[in-house]
């Protein structure tokens, strides 16, 4: 792999970007190893949900505090797509993951399995228009012709797949009553219905409590889907118990401290982790 | 050992002082020098400062570049190396390599594998950085890479590392340009200079030169000559001094010439007077002898032996009256000599040889000639020198008793031929030498006393004059110098 030139990359448009996440998938398959690996590193895979700087910001704390639990590096690393990302977990690239329910059951199968989840807050979707919009609620009577949606990315689960699911249970048939638009993440779906490029996202809440105050407060959430488990942590099943013991006692432990408090701040996920298993995950999607 | 110039003889010719000199001794050449000098270094100066000022700014402008572009590439590349998105890493990898001068440019995570960069085969691996910390100026010698690093950060956390190296050929092409640019604005500053210094000593000198034009004019004799003054500036004022100075000296050399003149014509008149005086002097006493001898003759009281012995006495006042007016006659009639190149130990050998035969019976005088190689041309007129010569001769045999030695002798000093005659005779009285040379003046009874004064007016158109020393008891050594023509 280290003889192939960056020329390769040089392609562009979707089928590049499809080569492109391939061959990520397989760089990193070979030659970016995990802790597993004996790099002594151990690698945080974060869905991304949001844009990596954004992302970055919100779990560069929690990877250090991991690492001073665990006495060695935790590095953060996020992908370029949802595919990419699940690409790198069949090929077991990362060592500990923050993901959605549904990937999360997906990864059970590479070999991972859930050590803790996001506490307090049920796992929902919701459904958010602008402020101004004339949409107060999702009845299929009262819907214009042909609205526009915005979603992350057809793997995102509580934005995506659970908020689909929900407007299928409504008897909305998305793909016919809406222009359907994905916009890669979470931010930029919400960016897109602030600026008016589409007429209603699908998301969800930590999402929206991050975006500025004045996008916030001109945007209206006008559905939430039913609760499901919610967004887990994953370890790779050959990671040393202790290890594995340490990033649960960390994580759940991080409301207890004002520095943990703040980590969790950022993460906009105030609630906390709390300890959780495979058996949460496993029916999730069926 | 005395010299004896006699009165009313010229004083030999030494020449003029030289007017032309070598070109580094002029005004001219030194007022160029000094101008080229100035010029070279104050450009020298001007140009190392311009120059040290633009390597400056060349190096300043490489890192400033260096610094944005790495700036750039850790902001562009952040979201990509948070997402290890390779591709999008070599879009960037292959943009910044586009950029002028990049030499390379790696990204790597913050475990330290190359996700990026444009040496492929780095790419992929876990390598040490390249470098442990930014290059500045002045980079260390032979090191052709200006070679930075900085951190990919995000909330003040590391992610990956950019490295970049910047090739300073550029630079260094651009810094020997600006050197040569500098070079070529001396070397012309020292062309332009040096040209406006000669034209400014041309306009200063030129002038200068008329002087000295001027100068060796007057020099030979010419004191009509004015310079134009056809400025008011330090030469102008040198030239009117001049002029003044010329007019002076005209007027002063007329009056002079006046002088002399005047005093020419008495003495030439004292001269004749004296020469008259002279010459009835030396012809009273033998023509009252004549007289006599005529007034004894025609009376009836001298016979036999007496008689034969008046008409001797006759005889000879008579050749002797001829003999004085033959002298005289050589002396007054001495004609323009025309030197030419002649062998003069020939002429020497010449005379020599003739004195040897025409020895008095009873004289034993050896004669000596030494003649070295080096010595034996001189440029002289042949029967005047041969006069000279044989006049000396004459002189040293005739104050040598019946014994003695006469040398002939020549030897080269300089430029010159020195001949000498000397004798080992009764030598001269020191009073008598400095008058040796007047007409009439003789030491011997039977002497007219024009030998000498001939050798000395011959010796004066050949512009050389007689050198006596004498000791009395022992001898004299006569000489004089001719040119060697050499």
């Amino acid at each position: 792999m280290g003889k192939c030139s960056p020329l390769l990359f040089a392609s562009r448009g979707r089928a590049g970007a499809a080569v492109r996440s391939a061959f990520v998938a397989l760089f990193m398959a070979f030659s970016t190893p995990s802790a597993s690996g004996n790099q002594g590193v151990y690698r945080l895979g974060v869905l991304p949900l949001q844009s990596p700087n954004k992302l970055a910001v919100m779990f560069l704390p929690l990877a250090e505090a991991l690492s001073e639990r665990l006495g060695r590096p935790v590095q953060f690393v996020t992908a370029p797509s949802f595919s990419a990302f699940m690409a790198r977990v069949s090929a077991r690239n990362y060592d500990i993951l923050y993901l959605n329910p549904l990937l999360c059951s997906r990864a059970l199968g590479h070999g991972y399995h859930v050590v803790a989840k996001v506490g307090g807050e049920p796992f929902t979707g919701i459904l958010v228009v602008r402020r101004d919009s004339p949409l107060k609620d999702l009845d299929p009577a009262q819907l214009p012709p042909r609205p526009r949606i915005g979603f992350p990315d057809p793997g995102a689960y509580a934005a995506t797949v659970m908020t689909r699911r929900y407007l299928s249970r409504l008897g909305i048939d998305v793909d016919r009553t809406f222009q359907v638009k994905y916009f890669g993440s979470q931010d930029s779906a919400l960016m897109a219905l602030y600026s008016g490029l589409v007429d209603v996202a699908g998301t969800w809440k930590p999402s929206l409590r991050s975006m500025p105050k004045d996008v916030r407060n001109d945007l209206r959430v006008i559905a939430e889907t039913p609760p499901e488990p919610q967004m887990p942590i994953a370890v790779r099943n050959d990671m040393p118990p202790a290890d594995a013991d340490a990033i649960v006692a960390a994580l759940t432990e991080l409301g207890k401290t004002p520095r943990g408090q703040a980590i969790l701040g950022g993460m906009a996920l105030p609630q906390g982790f709390v300890a959780a298993n495979d058996r949460e995950y496993e029916k999730v999607g069926e | 050992m005395s010299v004896v110039a006699p009165p009313g003889l010229a004083m030999p010719l030494t020449g003029s002082a030289p007017l032309r000199t070598a070109l580094f001794q002029t005004l001219r050449f030194r007022l160029i020098l000094s101008v080229a000098l100035v010029h070279v270094v104050l450009m020298g100066i001007f140009a190392a400062a311009a120059v040290h000022e633009q390597s400056d700014r060349i190096e300043l402008e490489l890192l400033n570049r260096s610094r944005a572009l790495i700036s750039m590439t850790a902001v562009a590349s952040t979201n990509t190396v948070l997402t290890e998105d390779l591709g999008a890493l070599a879009e960037i990898i292959q943009k910044v390599e586009r950029q002028p001068d990049v030499a390379y440019c790696e990204i790597s995570d913050s475990r330290g594998y190359i996700l990026g960069t444009t040496l492929p085969d780095r790419l992929g691996k876990r390598l040490p950085p390249r470098i442990d910390q930014s290059d500045s100026f002045p980079l260390a010698p032979g090191d052709p890479t200006l070679d930075l690093r900085e951190a990919i950060q995000v909330e003040g956390q590391t992610v990956g590392t950019v490295t970049l190296g910047l090739s300073t050929a550029r630079m260094d092409s651009a810094m020997r340009k600006t050197w040569l640019d500098g070079s070529l604005f001396i070397l012309l500053a020292l062309v332009v200079g040096s040209f406006a210094a000669w034209l400014l000593s041309l306009a200063t000198t030129r002038k200068l030169h008329d002087m000295v034009g001027a100068t060796a004019r007057i020099g030979k004799g010419d004191l009509d000559i004015q310079l134009p003054i056809t400025s008011r500036d330090e030469v102008g004022m040198l030239a009117i001094a001049f002029n003044n100075m010329v007019t002076s000296l005209k007027q002063t050399s007329e009056e002079a010439l006046r002088e002399h003149r005047q005093r020419t014509q008495a003495e030439r008149l004292a001269c004749v007077g004296e020469m008259s005086a002279s010459i009835a002097h030396e012809i009273r006493n033998p023509l009252s002898a004549v007289i006599n001898s005529v007034n004894l003759l025609s009376g009836d009281t001298l016979q036999g032996e007496d008689r034969s012995q008046v008409i001797g006495i006759l005889n000879n006042e008579s050749h002797r009256l001829n003999r004085i007016l033959s002298d005289f006659l050589d002396f007054a009639k001495i004609r323009e000599s025309q030197p030419a190149q002649g062998n003069l130990a020939a002429l020497i050998e010449e005379i020599a040889s003739m004195l040897r035969q025409d020895l008095p019976p009873g004289k034993s005088i050896r004669v000596a000639v030494t003649c070295p190689p080096d010595a034996c041309l001189a440029v002289f007129d042949h029967d005047q020198i041969r006069q000279v010569v044989w006049n000396l001769a004459l002189n040293a045999v005739q104050a040598m008793g019946d014994n003695g030695l006469l040398s002939f002798r020549t030897a080269r000093r300089g430029d010159k031929i020195v001949v000498t005659v000397a004798d080992t005779g009764c030598g001269i009285q020191p009073d008598f030498i400095k008058d040796m040379t007047k007409p009439f003046v003789t030491g011997r009874r039977d002497g007219t006393g024009l030998g000498l004064a001939i050798v000395q007016r011959i010796l004066v158109q050949h512009r050389s004059q007689l050198s006596v020393s004498s000791e009395l008891g022992v001898g004299s050594e006569i000489s004089f110098e001719l040119d060697s023509g050499g």
